[in-house]
C-alpha cells in the first residue's frame, strides 16, 4: 500500500532540470545540492531549513522536532498553528536526498501556513471526504505558491509517482490524483481523475478562495463513495511522503484542537534519548561530586573576602561588614541551552558583527607614515637634509594616531538571587532563563570575538553568606562545562549586589587589559533579608559602582525587567543601564554598549 | 579649468523611482546639503553623478573609511625642494571651484573627521584651514552630499546627532520588483525574463536579511549576475558566484540560499 514511499530521486539529491520555459538563460544544474551538505536529519538540518523557510516566504518558520511514534508507524511532517513539526528523520531517506526531502516538505507546510485559511470545521464530513478535501488543499496550495516560485514544482514533483494499477483502492486513487493535479502533463486514463482534474483547473481563478477545496474534494468523496472502495481513515497515511498529515487543515469539535491552536508548543521529543544518543543530563552531578576531593559538605562555601558596605544613614562605610563566599556551581543541562542557542544562530551572528569590529585600545602615535595629520618631525628634517643633498627623501614623514588592536577583559556578573525565578510579565519568560540565555548568548559573542571574559554568578544569604560562583575563569575557553554550569543555576536566596559588584571590580582590577568591563545581568532591586531599609542596598551598590568607576572599570548593566528601573538606574547611572525584556533586544543592546563603550 | 576632468560628460543612466530628481534640485537650488541614505548597492551613488550631469556641476568624490583623516579631506603641508607647500585636499577643492562633493560613506570616518564639515553645512559656508590659518569661503556653486547606509553595523559608528541635523535625506531603497528588472536588464544587457527572475532571487536573499544575513543581494549584486549570464554562465553557477559565496561564509545559509534559488526558477 505504501510503495510510493520510495520515490526515484537523483542519487546526489538534485532537482531536476529547470522550467524549459526559462530554457534561454541557462538551466539550473543543483549539483550544489551535495556541496552544500546539511546532513538528513532534523536536528543536522535545522538551520538551513530555517533559513531556507525564510528566504522563501520572508518569515522565520517555527520549526520543532515532532515526538516518535510509538508505533513507528509512517512519519510526516504536521503543522499547528504556525508551528511547524517535522520527524526527527524520514526513514528510507537518506545524505542528499534526505535533504531534499526536508526542503520540499517543509516548503508544502509553508504553501499551506501561506495561502491555507482558517481551519475547514470537520462537522459530520466523513474521513474519505476530509481526506479528498485535504488532498485539494493541499494542490491548490501548492499552485499558488508555484505561480510566485515556479520551482517549487521541482522539489515537489518527483515524489508524485503514482502509476495506474489493475485494481485500484482509495488510497491509491487518492495517490494518482495528487500526482494528476500537481503534474498536469501527466496522463492517467481514470474517469474519476479526469473530473477531479477538470473541477479543480475550472476553479483557478478561484483559486485564491479555500473554499474551492472544500466544494470540489466534497464532490469527489461522493463519487468515491458510490464506487464502494474500501477507505481506512485511521490509518491512512498522506502521500506522497513530503506532505503534511492534514491534521492542521481542520478542526475537529470533539478535541478541542483550535484551542490550542497558536500556542506554541512547549520543546517536545528532541530531549528525548528518542535518537539513540544518552541524555546530557543526569549524570555529570554525579561525577562532580566524585572528582570533589575535600571530603567536607560539598554544599558548604569558602569565605575569601570581607568587603566594607556603605550606610546612607550614617554617610559612612561600615568596614568588613560582608564576607564573600564561594561556592562550587552546580552543573545542570546544557542541552535545551545548546538547543536555544542553536536556534538563535542569527542573533549570535548580529552580536558577533556588533561587538567584533570595535576597536578598544589605547590609540597609539604611528611614526613614519605615509599619510597623516601632521608631520613627523624627525622624518620630515631627515628627508628635507636628503633633498638639499641630492638624495631621494623617503616619503613617509606624517605621524599619526591610531587604535589598533583591542584589549579588554569583560567580567559578566549574574544575579542569581530567587527573585529571578519570578516571570516576566512581558514575555511570561522565567527571568533567571532569559538571563542564562542572554549570558550564553553573549558568552559565545564574546569568544568568537576573541575577548578575554569570565562569568560570575552571585546571591546573598545576610551579610555574611555573599555567594560567588565561578561560572567561567578568563584563562578557561568557553564550553560545554560553563555551560552546564549557566545552566545549572536555580534563583535561590537575595541579591546582597554591592558585596558581589566589590569582589568583581577586585577581579577585574588585576587584570592586564587597556579596557576593563563589569556587565552585570539582573532583574532589579537588591534586597536581603537582613535588610529592611530599602534604599540602603541600592545606596551601597551606587557606591560600590562609582568607586569601580574611579578606579577605570566600566560597570554597565543589563535590566531584565522593566519593574527595577529606577532602582538600577540610581546604582549604576542611566546611561549605563540597557533593557532587553527579550532577547531577541540583546543584539541592539550589545550594540548600544559598544557604543558607549568606543565614544 | 582646475576641475574639468571632474564633470561627466555622458548622460549616465539613472530610472528614477520616485520623486527624488525633483528633490534633489530643490535642495540643491537653496544649496541644502544632503544626505543620501540606503543600502549598499542601491543607486546612490549612480544617481549622484546622474545628477551632477543634469545640473552640468564638476563632482569630486571621497570614499570616505576609518583611517581618513581631517587632513585627508580638507589639505596638508607636503615638502618640495623650498621647504613645505600646501596641498588642498578634495573637499578644499570642492569648495573653492563650486563642485558637489560627495563623500560616501561618510560614517565610516571618524567623528572627528566628520565635524570638519560642520561650518560649511550651516549658513556660514566657510571652511577653515587652521594649519594653514586661512578661512576658506564657499564658492557660491559648491554643494555638499553624502552618502550613509543605515544598516545595523553602523549603530557602532552613528553619524553625531549635530552632523545628521545639517542635512536633507533622501531615502534610497531596493526598488519594486518591475523597476528593478528593468534597470537590471539595462544594466546588464539580458532580457526582461532573465532580469526578472534575478529579481524574484535577490527578494530570497533580501527575506534573509537581519535573519542570518546582514544585507540581502543588491541591485549591484543582481546585476553582476546578469552579466554572468549575458556572458554565457549558467544560472546555477551565476548566482552561486554572483549572489551567495560573496555575502556568506555560513554553509547551511549557502545551502538555503541555493535551495531557495533553485525554487524560483
Ligand atoms: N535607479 C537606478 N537606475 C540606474 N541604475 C541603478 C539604479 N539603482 C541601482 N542601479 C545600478 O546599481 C549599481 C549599484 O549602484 P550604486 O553604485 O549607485 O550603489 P550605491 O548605493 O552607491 O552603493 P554603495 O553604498 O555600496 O556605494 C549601479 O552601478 C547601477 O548599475
Ligand atoms: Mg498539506
Amino acid at each position: 500500500m505504501h510503495a510510493l514511499r520510495n520515490t526515484r530521486l537523483p542519487e546526489d539529491g538534485a532537482a531536476p532540470a529547470a522550467n524549459p520555459a526559462h530554457g534561454g538563460i541557462g538551466r539550473w544544474e543543483v549539483s550544489s545540492f551535495a556541496r552544500f551538505g546539511g546532513g538528513d536529519r532534523f536536528d543536522t538540518l535545522e538551520r538551513q531549513l530555517a533559513y531556507f523557510g525564510t528566504a522563501l516566504w520572508g518569515l522565520a518558520p517555527l520549526l520543532r522536532v515532532a515526538a516518535a511514534d510509538p508505533d513507528g508507524g509512517q512519519r510526516r511532517t504536521s503543522f499547528s498553528g504556525p508551528t511547524i513539526l517535522a520527524p526527527a528523520t524520514f526513514r528510507g531517506y537518506s545524505g542528499a536526498q534526505g535533504r531534499h526531502l526536508y526542503l520540499a516538505a517543509l516548503a508544502h507546510v509553508q504553501a499551506h501556513l501561506h495561502h491555507g485559511g482558517r481551519r475547514f470545521p470537520a462537522g459530520s464530513l466523513k474521513p474519505m471526504q476530509i481526506a479528498l478535501i485535504s488532498l485539494i488543499e493541499d494542490a491548490r496550495v501548492e499552485h499558488l505558491a508555484m505561480r510566485g516560485l515556479p520551482g517549487l514544482g521541482h522539489y515537489w514533483q518527483p515524489y508524485h509517482v503514482a502509476e495506474p494499477t489493475a485494481s485500484p483502492t482509495a488510497a491509491s486513487l487518492m495517490a494518482r490524483l495528487a500526482r494528476a493535479l500537481i503534474a498536469p502533463d501527466h496522463a492517467d486514463p481514470d474517469g474519476w481523475i479526469a473530473k477531479a482534474r477538470r473541477l479543480f483547473f475550472e476553479a483557478e481563478p478561484e483559486w485564491h478562495d479555500p473554499a474551492n477545496s472544500r466544494r470540489i474534494g466534497g464532490l469527489l468523496g461522493n463519487d468515491l463513495g458510490q464506487m464502494r472502495l474500501q477507505f481506512d481513515g485511521l490509518r491512512h497515511v498522506v502521500e506522497p511522503v513530503y506532505r503534511d498529515d492534514n491534521k492542521g487543515l481542520w478542526h475537529f469539535e470533539r478535541t478541542g484542537d483550535e484551542a490550542a491552536d497558536d500556542d506554541a508548543l512547549p520543546l517536545p521529543a528532541r530531549l528525548e534519548p528518542d535518537d539513540g544518543k544518552p541524555p546530557q543530563s543526569g549524570s555529570p552531578p554525579d561525577d562532580a561530586d566524585k572528582v570533589r576531593l575535600t571530603p567536607i559538605d560539598p554544599e558548604a562555601g569558602i569565605p575569601i573576602a570581607r568587603y566594607p558596605e556603605w550606610d546612607h544613614l550614617i554617610g559612612a562605610a561600615r568596614l568588613d561588614w560582608t564576607t564573600l563566599v564561594e561556592y562550587q556551581p552546580a552543573l545542570g543541562d546544557a542541552g535545551p541551552l545548546a538547543l536555544l542557542l542553536h536556534r538563535h544562530h542569527a542573533l549570535l551572528e548580529r552580536m558577533v558583527g556588533v561587538i567584533q569590529p570595535a576597536r578598544i585600545s589605547r590609540s597609539t602615535r604611528l611614526r613614519r607614515q605615509p599619510d597623516g595629520e601632521e608631520f613627523d618631525l624627525d622624518a620630515a628634517l631627515t628627508a628635507t637634509i636628503d633633498q638639499r643633498t641630492g638624495l631621494t627623501p623617503d616619503p613617509r614623514i606624517y605621524t599619526r594616531f591610531e587604535r589598533r588592536m583591542r584589549d579588554l577583559s569583560v567580567l559578566l556578573l549574574l544575579d542569581g538571587s530567587r527573585s529571578t525565578n519570578d516571570r516576566s510579565p512581558v514575555s511570561g519568560q522565567r527571568v533567571l532563563d532569559l538571563e542564562i540565555e542572554a549570558a550564553a548568548l553573549l558568552a559565545r559573542a564574546l569568544e568568537r570575538s576573541g575577548d578575554l571574559f569570565a562569568i560570575r554568578a552571585f546571591c546573598s544569604n545576610k551579610r555574611d553568606d555573599v555567594r560567588y560562583y565561578r561560572i567561567k575563569d578568563f584563562a578557561e575557553p568557553h564550553g560545554a562545562l560553563a555551560e552546564q554550569r549557566l545552566a545549572g543555576l536555580a534563583g535561590e536566596y537575595s541579591t546582597r549586589i554591592g558585596a558581589a559588584l566589590r569582589h568583581a571590580g577586585a577581579e577585574l582590577a588585576l587584570r592586564q587589559s587597556y579596557r576593563k568591563l563589569l556587565l552585570v545581568i539582573t532583574d532589579g532591586e537588591p534586597s536581603d533579608i537582613d535588610i529592611a531599609d530599602r534604599k540602603y542596598l541600592v545606596e551601597d551598590a551606587r557606591h560600590a559602582a562609582h568607586a569601580l568607576a574611579r578606579d577605570g572599570i566600566d560597570v554597565f548593566c543589563i535590566g531584565l525587567d522593566g519593574e527595577g528601573e529606577n532602582y538600577l538606574h540610581r546604582m549604576f547611572g542611566a546611561r549605563r543601564v540597557l533593557h532587553v525584556d527579550r532577547i531577541e533586544k540583546l543584539p541592539e543592546c550589545a550594540a548600544a554598549l559598544y557604543v558607549r563603550l568606543t565614544t | 579649468m582646475i576641475l574639468s576632468d571632474h564633470y561627466i560628460a555622458d548622460e549616465p543612466y539613472y530610472r528614477p523611482v520616485g520623486d527624488e530628481i525633483t528633490l534633489f534640485e530643490a535642495a540643491y537650488a537653496m544649496r541644502l546639503p544632503v544626505m543620501l541614505k540606503g543600502p549598499t548597492g542601491c543607486g546612490k551613488t549612480r544617481f549622484i553623478e546622474h545628477m551632477a550631469w543634469k545640473l552640468n556641476k564638476p563632482i569630486v568624490t571621497v570614499a570616505c573609511h576609518e583611517d581618513m583623516t581631517a587632513s585627508d579631506l580638507v589639505g596638508r603641508f607636503l615638502l618640495d625642494a623650498n621647504g613645505t607647500i600646501w596641498h588642498d585636499g578634495p573637499l578644499c577643492l570642492a569648495v573653492r571651484h563650486g563642485a558637489i562633493c560627495y563623500l560616501d560613506e561618510i560614517v565610516e570616518a571618524r567623528q572627528d573627521t566628520t565635524v570638519v564639515i560642520h561650518p560649511l553645512t550651516d549658513e556660514r559656508r566657510i571652511l577653515p584651514l587652521e594649519k594653514k590659518g586661512e578661512l576658506v569661503r564657499a564658492h557660491a556653486g559648491f554643494h555638499l552630499v553624502i552618502s550613509y547606509n543605515p544598516g545595523y553595523q553602523s549603530i557602532l559608528k552613528d553619524l553625531k546627532e549635530s552632523t545628521k541635523q545639517r542635512f536633507c535625506a533622501i531615502e534610497f531603497g531596493y526598488p519594486e520588483a518591475e523597476v528593478e528588472a528593468e534597470i537590471v536588464a539595462h544594466e546588464a544587457g539580458i532580457g526582461p525574463d532573465a532580469a526578472a527572475l534575478l529579481v524574484t532571487i535577490g527578494e530570497r536573499s533580501r527575506n534573509l536579511r537581519g535573519h542570518g544575513l546582514a544585507e540581502g543581494a543588491s541591485t549591484r549584486m543582481l546585476i553582476h549576475a546578469g552579466q554572468l549570464l549575458k556572458h554565457g554562465i549558467q544560472l546555477e553557477a551565476a548566482c552561486r558566484i554572483a549572489l551567495i559565496l560573496p555575502i556568506t561564509d555560513d554553509t547551511d545559509l549557502r545551502g538555503a540560499l541555493c535551495a531557495a534559488v533553485a525554487a524560483c526558477v
